[in-house]
C-alpha cells in the first residue's frame, strides 16, 4: 500500500479521527453488547431448559423485590431512632444544601434544566443523610449493602487520596533513597484483589495471625476483629486503603515529576515557605489529575467485593457486605436477574454520583475541556 | 467434604503402587478402546478428589488409549462456571464432578446423560456394592441413574475419648446433651498447653459450609418417618422452617456458639478441623473427615483420643399440623431409638461424576468409563482411607471388610471401629435425611437460608424475624421457579416415586 | 557529598522537615512491608506451622522449608508456568494496546473540539445490536460484520447526516469512564455469550480485548490530564514548521508526557496482571491466567495459605522488577527539560 500523501496527515479532519476512533470503537462494541443484555437480564428472570436456557421477561419484579419486597432490609438497612449525633448529622446538612440551593437559585445564572437537576439531586442527598442518621447513626438500626458500599467508596477513596499524595510530595523532595521508597510504595498495588484479601485475613486473624501476642496481651482474646460489625468494616476498609494507596501515588507522583518547577524555585529565592508554595503553586497545579483520579477511584470503589467476600464472606451478618458482592452471591447461585438488577442499582448510583461529581468538579477543574 | 493436605502427598507414590498393582491388571477395559477420544473433565482444586482424577487419568490414558483432560476451578466457582458451560450450549466439558446439591439443575434441564443402561451393562461398577442411600437416592434423579458416586459425605459428631472418658460422660445422644457436656468443658485446657480451650467447635462461617452442618441439627427435630418423608417441605411446598422446630435449632446454633471460640460465626472449614485436631475442643460437628484428619501424626494432638458418633437428635419432634414440637412417641417417632428421634443429614450428599449429554455417544462412553474407573472398589476402598483424596466411604465393602486398609492407613483398629460404627448407624438409619435437591437449592440453603442463619448469629434479625425472613424468601423462590415444578423436584429428589 | 555552596531548591527540605519526612517514609514503608514479609514467611511454613501460629523469624521460632516453592515450581511445574506465560502476554498486549489507543485518544480530546451527532451514535448503536443479533440467531460471524459495516457506512451517509444536536468532548470523556461504572459480575455473562458465539473462549485475544477495553477510559483519563498539562505553544510552534499532527504528537507530546505514559502503562498493567473474575470465565484450560491459580488455592476445606503465598510472591516479582525498570522514566524533571532548552 502507498503511503498516504503527506497533505492527508495534515488534514485536521482525518487526523482527528484517527486519533479518536480507535478507542472509541474498540470500548463500543465490547461495553455496548453487556449493558444492553444485563439491562435485559434485570428485567427478566433466567430459567434452565433442555439444551440451554430461558429468559422470561418480568417487568421490574427484581427491582421491587430489592427495594420493597423481600430484600428490602438486606439493601436498604433497618432504621433505627436517629441519636443526638444523627439528628445533628442530619439537620446539619440539610441546611447547607438549603443554603447553598437558595444561593444558586439567587444567582439567576443557571438555566431551568439545572436547577431541576440541583432540586433533584439535592433531595436525594437530604435521603442519603437521613439514611445515614437512621442507619448508621441510629440506635436500633443497621446499615444495608447500599449505605455499606457508599460508605467504603466516600472512606478508602479520601483516606488513599490524603495519604498518596502525602507519599507522592514527600518522595518528591530531595532524599536520599527516594527511589527505594517510591518502588516499595508501588509494592501493594501489584497484588491481585483476592490474594490481598487473603492475605489481610491472615493478618486480621487474632488466633494465629501477627497481632495475636499484642491481642491476647491487650486482654482482647474473646473478642475478634472480624466477629463485630463495624470491627470487621474498619478491616476491610484498612484493607482497601493498604492496596490503593499506591494508585493515587503513581499518579500523583509522575503529575508532581512532570511539573514545572520555575515558579517554584522563583518563589524559594524569593523566601517564600514550603507550605505557601506548595499550596498557591503546587496543589493548584495538581487539581485537574487530584479530580480525575478521584473520580476514577471512586468508581473502582464502589465495585468493591474480594476484600470483604474474602475477609468474612459479608458477614457478621451482612454487616460488611457491599452491593457488588451481594449481587456476586445471587450470581454464584445462578439468580441472573437478580443478580443484574442489584448491579444496576449499583450503575444507577455511580452514575448519579459520576454526574454530579462531573458537573460540580471536573467541570471547574478542567476548565479547558 | 473433602479434605487433603500436602503433607499426604508423601503417601502417594504407595498409594499409586498398590492401586497400579491390584486394579490396573485386573479390571483395565482393553487396550486402544477410545483411540482418539478426548474427554474434557472439570472439577474444582484439589488435591481432594482432584488428585485420584488426576492419578487414574494417567492409568486410564495408558489403558484404553483417551486422553482425559483435567480442569480445575476453585470450589466456590465451580457450580456456576460449570452451569454457564452447558446452558450456553459451550459444552467445553464432557465429565463433571457436582456436587449432589447441585445434580438437580443439571439433571432436570437434560444437561446430565441417563446412565441407567450403562450401569445395568457394567458388572465391574459393583453397582450393588454401592450403599443403598447413595445408590438409589443420591446417585438418581426421578427415577434415572445421572452420577456415579465417587464420594460419600454425611455429618456426624466427634467427641474426645479421653476428656469424656475420664469423667465417665457418655457422647452425646441429644442436643440438649451435646450443649450440657459443651458447657462442661467450655474454659478448660483440653489440651495440656495451659491456654483455656473450647467445649464446641463448630464451622459457622457466612458462605461456608454453617448451612449444611446446620440442617443436621434442623432434620433431627423435623423428619421422623423415615428418608422418604423430607426435612424441608410439608404439602404444597410449604417451607417447614418457620415453626418451633426451626427456632429449636436456632436455639441450639445461637447457645452453642457460648461454647466455642470467639470467631466461630467466621471460623471455616479448615479453621474449625483444626481447633478440634490441634485439641481445642471437647465436641465437634464435621463430615467423615474430621476422623481420618485426627489420625495424621504432622498435625494431630490428638490421635487416638477421638471418637465418632451419629448425630444427636430430640426428644420432641415437630408435629407438621400445629408447628408445635411435641413429644416423641411411637406414633410419630417410629424409628426413635431410646425415645431420640435421630435424622443422619447426608450433608452436600457426596461428589457424583456426571457425563454430559450433549457430548457423542463414543466420548459418553469414554467419560462414564473413566468415572467408573474412579468408583471401581479396587481403587475407591483404598482411596477412601487416605485424607488427601477427599473421599469418604459410600460403598458396603469399604466398612468392616476393609479393615485391613484402614489399619493401613494409620488407623487403630478401636479408631476405625468407632469412626465407621458412627457411619453405618448413621447409613443403616432408616430416617436418614437427604440434602436439599430441588432446582437452585443453592439459593435455598446456600444464600437464603445462610443470609438468615448469619443475621440471626450477628444479632441483626430475632428468631422469628430470622424465620419469617427464609420462610418468605423459600416462598418467593418457589413461586417464581415453578411450585409444581420444585414438588416434584423434590419428591424425586427423596426417592419417592408418584 | 554536600557543597556548601549549592543553591538551596524548591526540593530541598529543613533539617527537621528531613527528619520527620524520614520518618513518615519509614512508617508507610513498613506498613507496606510487613504484610510481604508474612507472605514469604508463610511461604516457607509446613502447614501445621500456619496452624500453630503466629510465628515470626524462620530459623529462631521455626525451621523454614522449601517444600512450598518445590510443590510449585518442580512438582507442579507445568501447571505454573502456563499460567505465568499466559498472564505476561495478555496484560503485556493488552495494556500497550490500552495505552496506544487510550493515549491517541486522549490526545484528540484534548486538542480537537469534536462535536459527534446524537443521531451518529443511535446508528452504531443500532448496528451493533442488530449484529450481535444476527451472530445470535446463527448467521456466521465474519459475514455479519461486514454486512453490518455496509449498513453502517450506508446509513451514516443518508440517515445520519440529517441529525444535528451534537455533544462535546466532555461527554466523550464521561461516557467512557462511565464503561467502567458496572461492576464485572453483571458483564461477565453476557462477555461470555459474545465470546463464545464467535467461538473464542479460552484464547488469550478474547482476554487481551476485553481487558484492552476495560483499561481504555483509564488511559484516557489520566493520560488527557497530563496532555492538558503541556504548554499549548510547543505544538503551535511545531505546526508552523509544518509538522503533522501525528509528528507532533510523536515526536513533541510522547516524549513529553513520559512520566504520565510510565504511570499510566504500568496502572493498567498491573490491572489486566491482577484481573480475576473475567480470567475465571473467559478461560478454562489453555488462556488461564495466574489469578485464577491464587484463588484456586482456596479448596474446599479452607485456604492453603502456604501454596497462596508462593503463589503470590511469584505474581508480584515481576511487576517489581518492571517497577524497578521503568521508574526512572517516572522521575524526568530533567526530560522535560532538555526539550523545552
Amino acid at each position: 500500500m502507498d503511503a498516504p500523501a503527506k497533505s492527508d496527515w495534515n488534514n485536521p479532519r482525518l487526523a482527528r479521527n484517527l486519533f479518536l476512533w480507535p478507542a472509541l470503537i474498540v470500548v463500543l462494541i465490547l461495553a455496548i453488547f453487556p449493558l444492553i443484555a444485563s439491562l435485559v437480564l434485570a428485567l427478566s428472570k433466567v430459567s434452565l431448559v433442555k439444551g440451554g436456557f430461558k429468559i422470561d421477561f418480568v417487568g421490574l419484579t427484581n427491582f421491587r423485590t430489592l427495594f420493597l419486597g423481600s430484600e428490602r432490609t438486606h439493601v436498604l438497612g433497618q432504621a433505627g431512632t436517629p441519636t443526638l449525633f444523627g439528628w445533628l448529622v442530619f439537620l446539619g446538612g440539610t441546611a447547607l444544601l438549603l443554603v447553598a440551593f437558595v444561593r444558586t437559585v439567587r444567582s439567576r445564572k443557571i438555566r431551568p434544566l439545572g436547577l431541576i437537576g440541583r432540586a433533584v439531586g439535592g433531595l436525594l442527598l437530604v435521603l442519603l443523610l437521613w439514611s445515614v442518621a437512621t442507619t448508621v447513626l441510629g440506635s436500633g438500626g443497621r446499615p444495608g449493602t447500599l449505605m455499606v458500599t457508599i460508605v467504603y467508596a466516600f472512606s478508602g477513596t479520601l483516606l488513599t487520596y490524603l495519604l498518596g499524595l502525602g507519599l507522592a510530595v514527600l518522595t518528591t523532595q530531595r532524599l536520599r533513597g527516594q527511589r527505594f521508597f517510591r518502588i516499595v510504595f508501588l509494592v501493594p498495588l501489584m497484588i491481585t484483589p483476592v490474594g490481598v484479601a487473603y492475605m489481610f485475613r491472615m493478618l486480621t486473624d487474632t488466633e494465629k495471625g501477627p497481632i495475636t501476642p499484642l491481642w491476647r496481651a491487650a486482654g482482647l482474646s474473646d473478642f475478634t476483629l472480624l466477629g463485630d460489625p463495624w470491627g470487621a468494616r474498619l478491616a476491610v476498609i484498612i484493607s482497601d486503603v493498604w492496596q490503593w494507596t499506591p494508585f493515587m501515588f503513581i499518579v500523583l507522583l509522575a503529575a508532581l515529576e512532570g511539573r514545572d518547577l520555575e515558579t517554584e524555585e522563583a518563589a524559594t529565592v524569593d523566601g517564600a515557605s514550603k507550605a505557601r508554595i506548595f499550596l498557591n503553586i503546587t496543589m493548584p497545579a495538581l487539581i485537574p489529575v487530584s479530580a480525575t483520579v478521584i473520580l476514577i477511584r471512586l468508581i473502582e470503589a464502589f465495585k468493591i467485593i474480594d476484600l470483604p467476600n474474602v475477609l468474612t464472606n459479608g458477614g457478621p451478618g451482612t454487616a460488611t457486605e457491599s452491593l457488588t458482592l451481594q449481587s456476586f452471591i445471587s450470581w454464584r447461585g445462578f439468580d441472573l436477574g437478580s443478580s443484574a438488577a442489584i448491579a444496576y442499582t449499583l450503575l444507577v448510583v455511580v452514575t448519579m454520583v459520576g454526574i454530579g461529581y462531573a458537573t460540580f468538579i471536573i467541570r471547574r477543574t478542567h476548565s479547558m475541556v | 467434604m473433602a479434605i487433603g493436605r500436602r503433607r499426604w502427598l508423601g503417601v502417594l507414590p504407595a498409594l499409586a503402587l498398590v492401586v497400579g498393582a491390584t486394579g490396573v491388571a485386573a479390571q483395565s477395559p482393553s487396550t486402544g478402546e477410545y483411540d482418539g477420544v478426548t474427554v474434557n473433565v472439570v472439577t474444582f482444586s484439589g488435591p481432594p478428589i482432584a488428585e485420584p482424577l488426576e492419578r487414574y487419568a494417567v492409568e486410564f490414558e495408558a489403558a484404553t488409549g483417551a486422553t482425559i483432560n483435567i480442569t480445575k476451578y476453585p470450589f466456590s466457582d465451580l457450580y456456576s462456571k460449570a452451569l454457564a458451560d452447558v446452558a450456553t450450549g459451550t459444552n467445553s466439558f464432557q465429565l463433571m464432578t457436582l456436587a449432589a446439591p447441585w445434580v438437580a439443575d443439571f439433571a432436570s434441564a437434560g444437561y446430565a446423560a441417563d446412565l441407567t443402561d450403562k450401569i445395568a451393562n457394567d458388572p465391574d461398577i459393583a453397582w450393588d456394592d454401592i450403599m443403598p442411600f447413595f445408590r438409589d437416592i443420591v446417585a438418581q434423579y426421578a427415577g434415572k441413574v445421572v452420577g456415579v458416586p465417587i464420594d460419600g459425605d454425611f455429618t456426624m459428631t466427634y467427641y474426645r475419648t479421653d476428656i469424656l472418658g475420664a469423667d465417665g460422660v457418655a457422647p452425646p445422644k441429644t442436643w440438649d446433651e451435646y450443649l450440657q457436656i459443651a458447657e462442661k468443658y467450655d474454659g478448660k485446657d483440653l489440651n495440656g498447653d495451659g491456654v483455656p480451650d473450647y467445649g464446641s467447635c463448630i464451622s459457622k462461617a457466612r458462605s461456608g459450609v454453617g448451612t449444611w452442618l446446620f440442617n443436621g441439627v434442623l432434620s433431627s427435630f423435623v423428619q421422623t418417618m423415615g428418608t422418604g418423608q423430607g426435612t424441608f417441605f410439608g404439602d404444597d411446598m410449604t417451607p417447614l422452617i418457620n415453626n418451633e422446630a426451626m427456632g429449636a435449632a436456632l436455639d441450639f446454633w445461637k447457645t452453642s456458639m457460648e461454647f466455642g471460640p470467639p470467631d466461630e460465626n467466621n471460623l471455616d472449614q479448615q479453621g474449625g478441623r483444626d481447633m478440634f485436631t490441634s485439641g481445642r475442643c471437647a465436641l465437634a460437628i464435621d463430615w467423615g473427615d474430621t476422623g481420618v484428619l485426627a489420625i495424621d501424626p504432622a498435625t494431630s494432638k490428638v490421635i487416638d483420643k477421638v471418637g465418632a458418633v451419629q448425630m444427636p437428635g430430640s426428644t420432641n419432634v415437630l408435629d407438621r399440623a400445629t408447628g408445635k414440637l411435641v413429644p416423641c412417641d411411637a406414633t410419630i417417632c417410629p424409628n426413635a431409638i431410646d425415645g431420640v428421634n435421630h435424622a443422619p443429614f447426608a450433608a452436600f450428599g457426596g461428589w457424583s461424576a456426571v457425563v454430559n449429554a450433549a457430548a457423542d455417544e463414543k466420548t459418553q462412553a469414554a467419560a462414564y468409563d473413566f468415572a467408573a474407573y474412579v468408583s471401581n472398589p479396587t481403587r475407591s476402598n483404598i482411596d477412601v482411607t487416605h485424607g488427601v483424596t477427599g473421599m469418604n466411604p459410600y460403598r458396603l465393602s469399604q466398612f468392616g471388610d476393609n479393615m485391613a486398609n484402614w489399619v493401613a492407613a494409620g488407623f487403630s483398629e478401636a479408631a476405625a471401629s468407632s469412626y465407621l460404627g458412627a457411619m453405618k448407624d448413621s447409613l443403616d438409619n432408616p430416617n436418614m435425611a437427604v440434602d436439599l435437591r430441588i432446582l437452585q437449592s443453592n439459593n435455598y440453603t446456600n444464600v437464603a437460608e445462610d443470609q438468615a442463619i448469619s443475621q440471626f448469629l450477628a444479632g441483626e434479625l430475632t428468631k422469628e424475624e430470622a424465620m419469617q425472613q427464609l420462610f418468605d424468601k423459600w416462598q418467593e423462590l418457589t413461586d417464581s421457579i415453578g411450585r409444581e415444578v420444585q414438588a416434584a423436584a423434590y419428591a424425586a429428589s427423596l426417592g419417592v416415586q408418584r | 557529598m554536600k557543597n556548601p555552596l549549592r543553591k538551596r531548591t524548591a526540593l530541598d527540605l529543613s533539617p527537621p522537615a528531613k527528619v520527620a519526612g524520614y520518618a513518615s517514609l519509614i512508617v508507610w514503608a513498613i506498613i507496606v512491608l510487613f504484610p510481604i514479609y508474612w507472605l514469604v514467611i508463610t511461604s516457607l511454613k509446613l502447614p501445621i506451622q500456619v496452624a500453630a501460629g503466629p510465628f515470626y523469624i524462620p530459623g529462631i521460632d521455626f525451621t523454614p522449608t522449601f517444600d512450598n516453592w518445590h510443590y510449585i515450581l518442580v512438582d507442579r511445574f507445568s501447571d505454573t508456568v502456563r499460567p505465568f506465560a499466559n498472564t505476561i502476554i495478555v496484560a503485556l498486549c493488552s495494556s500497550t494496546l490500552a495505552l496506544i489507543l487510550g493515549s491517541s485518544g486522549a490526545y484528540a480530546l484534548v486538542r480537537f473540539h469534536y462535536r459527534p451527532r446524537i443521531g451518529v451514535i443511535a446508528i452504531w448503536v443500532v448496528v451493533i445490536l442488530g449484529t450481535f443479533v444476527a451472530v445470535a440467531l446463527g448467521a456466521p460471524w465474519p459475514l455479519a460484520v461486514v454486512a453490518a459495516i455496509a449498513v453502517l457506512l450506508i446509513l451514516l451517509q443518508t440517515v445520519g447526516k440529517r441529525f444535528k444536536r451534537t455533544l462535546a468532548n466532555s461527554d466523550v470523556s464521561f461516557w467512557l469512564i462511565s464503561q467502567r461504572m458496572m461492576p464485572p459480575v453483571a458483564v461477565v455473562i453476557p462477555i461470555y455469550v459474545l465470546f463464545q458465539t464467535i467461538g473464542m473462549l479460552d484464547t488469550l485475544p478474547a482476554l487481551i480485548v476485553t481487558y484492552t477495553a476495560a483499561n481504555l477510559a483509564i488511559v484516557v483519563w489520566l493520560m488527557r490530564d497530563y496532555f492538558l498539562s503541556i504548554p499549548l505553544d510547543l505544538e503551535e510552534s511545531a505546526s508552523v514548521d509544518g509538522a503533522s499532527s501525528f509528528r507532533t504528537f510523536r515526536s513533541i507530546i510522547l516524549p513529553i508526557s513520559r512520566p504520565g505514559l510510565v504511570a499510566t502503562w504500568i496502572l493498567v498493567l498491573v490491572f489486566s496482571w491482577n484481573e480475576y473474575l473475567l480470567a475465571l470465565f473467559l478461560s478454562s484450560a489453555n488462556a488461564q491466567t495466574m489469578p485464577v491459580m491464587v484463588a484456586a488455592q482456596n479448596s474446599t476445606r479452607g485456604p492453603e495459605w502456604w501454596y497462596m503465598s508462593v503463589l503470590i510472591l511469584l505474581m508480584i516479582i515481576p511487576v517489581i522488577i518492571l517497577a524497578v525498570v521503568l521508574e526512572r522514566f517516572i522521575a524526568s524533571g530533567a526530560l522535560r527539560g532538555a526539550v523545552k532548552g
